[in-house]
């Protein structure tokens, strides 16, 4: 204990940092145990007659998810105790994710209600354990056009589903959400019920902006149905108000704008004006210390006389 | 003390200005390897991407950022300790005031350092000047850092001008003789004639004006880089006087810290007193009080609000980082009140032990204002996987984080071999007389 300070001050600094490591560190999985990875499935009919089959597996880590790479999945279409048939296969990539697409000509086989039940399988793999998922729906079309009457713009929707005999019928009495693209999320523009025949109208929003050329792509969705699952369908139209017809407000001076407001360039410029003025007089006071020397060539200190 | 005259404390510190010892030898060589491992971490990040570390897209701000506010803590506690100090001619300052001046523009060069590190494309760096607007934050932060940059600088050499004049003057000093031309280039021929005292401590008055008011500007504007997002947590109108107090706080446990060891390692017990130790510690803990007060208004009116985003910021804080939040803003809080509020336990090595414990929960308090809010995110960002979402830091930042210490401590240590680490020429001046003060 010949330097206390010194010692308490190494104990203390070992203990907070004992303290602040361990508040960061993660817990480590036990490695013994195959880790089970979770599996999600979800088949999406599109309009152009194919099946895009997205799955992803990923794997619990703390409180983080981690998306397995390169994990091999098979897809296939089962009658809920055999496969039946085999539909693809496919690796995940960097997102765990892996996406089929997969023609609906022809038919896929279906239950006694219409239902296509899909699986998504992994065998497993060193340190992994297999999982499997599965998802019902019944196959179903959404048609996306445009009409135009007494010069009012119209969107039409036209909901199909497919029946096990072949058959097409209506999709009676059901909500269709309607998108258009947009930066982050597809934006919302509307939802329309659909009759007894399937059908569905709204009007073409007329305060939409498209490209250049005011073409904009119209999106209808059914998400989640408990029959139909996730089905989509889009089509492209130019109603859209062109990029370059947009009208040129008078440039403003907000928070927002390329130019900034005038209080906030003042008061910047009278800060700058006011803070740059003083070092300009210290470094003025600075030079005339060093001017001052030439004029008065003072003698040098003698030290030596304390030394 | 105040009859010391200059040769004599000339002769005391040569030897810290003519030789490296072993130990400093090796000391400085550790510094360079840490630097150097920094130097590999940034070699990985630039050749590799952001991904080597643990910032994504949700949690942007790591580690980096938490060591640019700290950093730029350290450097306005240091500037308004010399700059009030100086300007209020308090004594006891004399024997302090150079490491002060010395942490405000080290701690200012390597703060920003930390904010080029979050830049994912280096190469379009040009564009924040060719491209800025003025009503961005960072626009106000580039301006406002640059100009204190400058105003410290100039102040830092006012500050030196006269030991370097006195350090040319001094002829049995034995140094290079490059060295010797540098002190007589920087001198600026000061000889100490009347006109020329007057003009340098004019000017040292303004600058120490200045620097105190760039640096309440510069932390604020700092502070409103997240204040003025809607960002739970960061939406405060206190952030700015908060930010202000937190880095002063901060700066004062780092100054008490560097103050332990220079006094150790240059034996300086009699000029660095326990008097020094008492007077930046009671600092401390006034600002302990003041940052224990701002942090449970902040966290108070956050709570009692029970706005959604704000309660599970709060929930986070108090679940996921417990033992942080208590050692932060608890412990960082009561430590420097009990030790310096009671005189028993008001000795140096308490004093410095608690500085320590302010150090580090400073540090954790700006990790837990900038992590936990981007842990908790606003835009509903497609695909937000979890991996995105939380944070952990990774080896490439815990060493660019050990880098900008090591190069800290590397900068003080060179600092004070080149200048006496204690202010030569202030500590025979005698107090100016408080006509002239107030004139």
């Amino acid at each position: 204990m010949r330097n206390p300070v010194s010692i308490r001050c190494i104990w203390l600094t070992s203990i907070s940092l004992c303290l602040f490591l361990y508040s960061f560190a993660q817990g480590d999985p036990s490695a013994s145990e195959p880790a089970e990875p979770g599996l999600s499935l979800i088949p999406l009919y599109t309009s152009n007659d194919t099946v895009l089959v997205t799955t992803t597996i990923s794997l619990r880590k703390g409180r983080e998810w981690l998306h397995l790479q390169n994990a091999v999945i098979s897809f296939s279409v089962s009658d809920g105790k055999n496969i039946v048939r085999k539909i693809g296969e496919g690796s995940s990539d960097s997102a765990g994710t892996v996406t089929l697409a997969i023609p609906l000509y022809p038919p896929l086989p279906q239950d006694a209600q219409g239902m296509i039940r899909y699986v998504a399988d992994f065998a497993g793999a060193a340190g992994y354990a297999p999982v499997s998922e599965s998802f019902s729906s019944k196959p179903a079309w959404l048609k996306v056009s445009f009409y135009e009457e007494d010069s009012i713009r119209y969107i039409r929707i036209t909901g199909t589903q497919h029946s096990r005999d072949n058959k097409m019928a209506p999709i009676p009495g059901e909500t269709v959400n309607l998108f258009v693209p947009s930066l982050f999320r597809p934006l919302p523009i509307g939802e329309i019920s659909l009759d007894d025949q399937g059908t569905g109208t709204m009007e073409f929003p007329s305060s939409l902006i498209g490209d250049s050329l005011g073409n904009i792509t119209v999106i209808a969705r059914i998400d989640e149905h408990e029959l139909f699952g996730f089905v989509t369908g889009q089509a492209q139209i130019n109603w859209a108000i062109p990029k370059h017809l947009l009208a040129q407000e008078k440039p403003t001076r907000e928070l927002w704008t390329p130019v900034a407001p005038i209080w906030m360039i003042i008061t910047l410029l009278i800060m700058l004006t006011g803070v740059w003025a003083h070092y300009i007089y210290a470094i003025v006071q600075l030079v005339r210390i060093k001017t001052s020397k030439k004029e008065e060539k003072l003698p040098e200190t003698d030290w030596s006389k304390y030394s | 003390m105040a009859n010391v005259s200059q040769s004599s404390l000339l002769r005391e510190f040569a030897p810290q200005i003519e030789r490296t010892s072993i130990v400093q030898t090796l000391w400085i060589l550790l510094l360079v390897g840490i630097i150097g491992l920094g130097f590999y971490a940034l070699y990985i990040q630039i050749s590799q991407g952001h991904i080597v570390t643990g910032m994504r897209d949700n949690v942007v701000w790591g580690i980096y950022i938490v060591n640019f506010i700290f950093f730029m803590g350290i450097s306005y506690a240091g500037a308004l300790i010399s700059g009030t100090l100086h300007l209020f001619r308090a004594e006891w300052r004399k024997p302090i005031i150079r490491i002060a001046e010395f942490m405000t523009i080290i701690a200012l060069l390597i703060g920003p350092c930390y904010i080029l590190l979050c830049i994912g494309r280096l190469d379009r760096l040009y564009y924040l000047v060719i491209h800025g607007r003025i009503q961005s934050p960072i626009t106000w932060d580039v301006i406002a850092i640059s100009t204190d940059i400058f105003g410290c600088l100039i102040f830092l050499y006012l500050a030196i001008l006269r030991d370097i004049a006195a350090i040319r003057d001094f002829q049995s000093l034995r140094i290079p003789s490059w060295k010797r031309k540098l002190y007589s280039f920087l001198a600026l021929g000061y000889t100490g004639t009347p006109e020329q005292q007057k003009r340098l401590h004019k000017a040292t008055d303004i600058m120490a004006a200045m620097v105190i008011a760039i640096a309440v500007i510069v932390y604020s504007v700092l502070a409103w880089i997240f204040s003025v997002t809607l960002q739970p947590g960061w939406h405060s109108t206190i952030f700015g006087p908060y930010f202000v107090i937190a880095a002063v706080f901060s700066g004062c446990g780092v100054m008490i810290v560097v103050m332990w060891l220079f006094r150790k390692i240059y034996h300086l017990e009699k000029f660095i007193t326990r008097k020094h130790f008492v007077n930046v510690g009671v600092l401390m803990l006034i600002l302990s009080a003041l940052f224990g007060y701002f942090t449970f208004s902040d966290y108070l009116t956050k709570w009692y609000g029970s706005e959604k985003n704000d309660e599970l910021l709060i929930r986070l804080l108090f679940d996921e980082y417990y033992w942080l939040f208590i050692l932060s803003n608890y412990i960082g809080v009561l430590m420097p009140m009990i030790v310096v509020g009671i005189p028993k336990l008001r000795t140096i090595s308490n004093i410095t032990i608690s500085a320590i414990v302010v150090i580090l929960a400073l540090w954790v308090n700006r990790y837990l204002i900038v992590v936990p809010t981007l842990e908790s995110p606003y835009l509903p960002i497609q695909d937000a996987r979890p991996a995105w979402v939380f944070y952990n830091a990774t080896w490439v930042e815990w060493a660019l984080t050990a880098a900008g210490i090591a190069f800290f401590a590397l900068l003080m240590t060179i600092g004070s071999k080149f200048i006496p680490i204690v202010n030569v020429s202030e500590m025979e001046d005698k107090p100016v007389p408080e006509e002239e003060l107030l004139a």
